[in-house]
């Protein structure tokens, strides 16, 4: 117990050289056999409510562990319309630190709060939503072929309804992020620069997710969300299809395409990614290729990220990562970017997790260096 | 003092350095070897009904033996035995590990008896470089003995083995439910694989644990 107890007061004071990402996504649990996000959540793109199973692993895998037991309660029964209504509260408080060159240190605190909701319907529909309230914008690094993000107090990251045609085959329809390969939803990863306008790059869309005992495939189609600036709503399709090369769920290897059409320019992206899984450790990458077009220059441009992951869970609780980044965008918006980052996430109960990040980040081409560090504390309820 | 004849010496150390010919057989000769597992793994996996989920788990802590017997054209094991025990077994889940420990291998009383595969007699043919068999014999799982076949490949240098294994496991014949939690339920049959490396002992009263 007082090892346990020294462990957490070493994570808390490790705050200085530790960040935080967002922690509704664990592709990381792949080193356990669960290769996709359907097994704890309701929704197979994952991101919403967990489901009862997902709550067990969520308890059984924290620092307090045990046996995760439904409360039931005249309450709990109304809040849930008789277990129809899975329902959270997350509020996440995230504090960064950072320090690049040339520029006076920057300190943020942004927390934000999550309502999500997933309400089984009759007949196999469900509707999903996620509600957020922010301090201030969620937004991802300024990229100059992209207009700038707007900062939004309320956004509706997630409206679906979800309709279940077999155990095999679903499909979704509304507001959400576009499929992606590893599915790291960390706003400011480079692989996220794809997206027209990041964090909130929630556009309308009609997927269906086809699974099988080895493989997996989610084709789209999207069109504009809704809060795009002028000229940059973009409608197009594309899809992710996933194979598990071993047949047990621990090595799953992806594509992924989007075509995507826009008045102020188009873009086709094609991208690979794996998800890879020993017990106690594993490996996550992608590797997508851009062609971008803008009206504002002649040519097309390439732009290419690379995201690699190598996580080791010395505890069931306790996940520690190095990541690799880098970022290169030809010309006319030449830019390259490489980084790496050392993350640290504990899971200290099923309400209650901290996470801790360090990150070194290089512009190859000015060859100037920036550095963050960033401390999470992510609380939600359960019920 | 009377002194023996020359010709009965000469007789005598004859017959035995015979004797003592017949007992410097090398490997690869009908020898009976006892054989010690001295490091290895078994691993289980069992789908479940979700797409997306597999359950595995391993023990590093496989003991066991047999008696072995090289004919030149095969290998051929007797009183072969491999042990579990049921604590050493992980899925990387301590809970998960407690609940496979109370449904799968705890008797009515709360004890949990080793995991306990034995064969009398496999012959193991050669097959390219090394040798390949189906061992058949009895698996034991919370004492309740059943019928077990495991595919054997055995790769010999000397006295040193490498040997893998793969067979399946179907809990309905045991009697044992498949294991539930919250809706996510295992498939009846459990894929077992074995890879193990033993050796020689050098004393045939060796035992074979």
């Amino acid at each position: 117990m007082m090892r346990r107890l020294a462990l957490i007061l070493a994570l808390a004071l490790c705050e200085a050289v530790t960040v935080v990402r967002p922690v509704w996504s664990l592709p990381t649990m792949i080193r356990l056999g669960y290769s996709d996000c359907v097994t704890c959540h309701y929704a197979p793109q994952g991101g919403g409510p967990l489901n009862e199973y997902g709550k067990g692993i969520d308890e059984a895998q924290s620092l307090r562990g045990g046996e995760y037991r439904p409360r039931d309660s005249k309450l709990v029964r109304t809040l849930s319309w008789d277990g129809r209504i899975a329902q959270d509260l997350r509020l996440v408080l995230p504090m960064r630190w950072t320090w690049a060159a040339h520029e006076p240190s920057d300190a943020s605190f942004l927390p934000r709060l999550q309502y999500r909701n997933y309400t089984r319907l009759p007949r196999g529909f469900a509707a999903h939503v996620t509600i957020t309230g922010e301090s201030d914008a969620v937004r991802r690094p300024d990229l100059s072929y992209d207009p700038p993000t707007t900062s939004s107090s309320a956004f509706v990251n997630i409206a679906l309804l979800h309709y279940r045609v077999s155990r095999s085959i679903e499909i979704a329809g509304g507001r959400d992020q576009l499929p992606t390969g590893v599915n790291v939803p960390d706003p400011r990863l480079f692989i996220k620069s794809r997206d027209r306008v990041g964090y909130y790059d929630t556009p309308t869309q009609l997927k269906v997710y086809w699974a099988s005992k080895r493989h997996r495939v989610t084709p789209f189609i999207y069109g504009p969300g809704g809060n795009e600036k002028d000229g940059e709503a973009e409608s197009g399709g594309g899809a992710v299809a996933e194979f598990d090369v071993l047949s047990n769920h621990r090595a799953v290897i992806g594509a992924s395409a989007l075509r995507g059409h826009a008045t102020n320019g188009d873009r086709r992206m094609l991208g690979l990614h794996a998800r890879l899984g020993y017990g106690p450790w594993g490996i996550l990458f992608q590797h997508d290729i851009t062609s971008r077009e803008r009206d504002d220059v002649p040519d097309s441009f390439r732009q290419q990220a690379s995201y690699a992951q190598v996580f080791w869970a010395p505890r069931e609780w306790l996940v520690i990562s190095g990541i690799g980044e880098r970022l290169s965008v030809h010309d006319p918006f030449e830019e390259r970017l490489s980084a790496g980052a050392l993350d640290v996430t504990a899971r200290l109960t099923s309400y209650a997790t901290i996470g801790a990040a360090a990150r070194l980040q290089r512009d190859v081409i000015k060859d100037e260096w920036s550095k963050s560090f960033m401390f999470q504390v992510a609380l939600k309820t359960v019920y | 003092m009377r002194y023996p004849k020359a010709g009965f010496v000469f007789l005598a150390l004859t017959i035995l350095m015979a004797v003592g010919a017949l007992g410097a057989h090398g490997p690869g000769q009908s020898d009976e070897l006892a054989i010690q597992l001295s490091d290895g793994s078994v691993t289980f996996e069992v789908s479940t009904n979700v797409f997306s989920t597999t359950v595995r788990g391993q023990s590093n802590a496989v003991t066991g033996g047999t008696r072995l017997r090289d004919n030149g054209s095969g290998l051929q094991l007797q009183q072969l035995e491999a042990v579990v025990t049921v604590g050493s077994l992980k899925t990387g889940i301590k809970l998960r590990d407690e609940h496979m420990r109370k449904y799968i291998f705890e008797t009515p009383d709360g004890q949990a008896p080793d995991v306990r595969f034995s064969a009398d007699t496999t012959e193991c043919p050669k097959n390219g470089a090394g040798y390949a068999c189906s061992a058949a014999g009895n698996l034991a799982i919370r004492g309740t003995s059943r019928p077990f076949t495991i595919e054997l490949k055995v790769a010999r240098n000397g006295e040193a083995f490498h040997v893998t294994g793969d067979g399946k496991v179907t809990l309905s014949t045991y009697g044992i439910e498949r294991p539930s939690q919250f809706g996510v339920r295992t498939e009846d049959e459990v894929k077992i694989h074995l890879d193990v490396k033993a050796r020689g002992v050098a004393t045939s009263t060796a035992r074979l644990r």
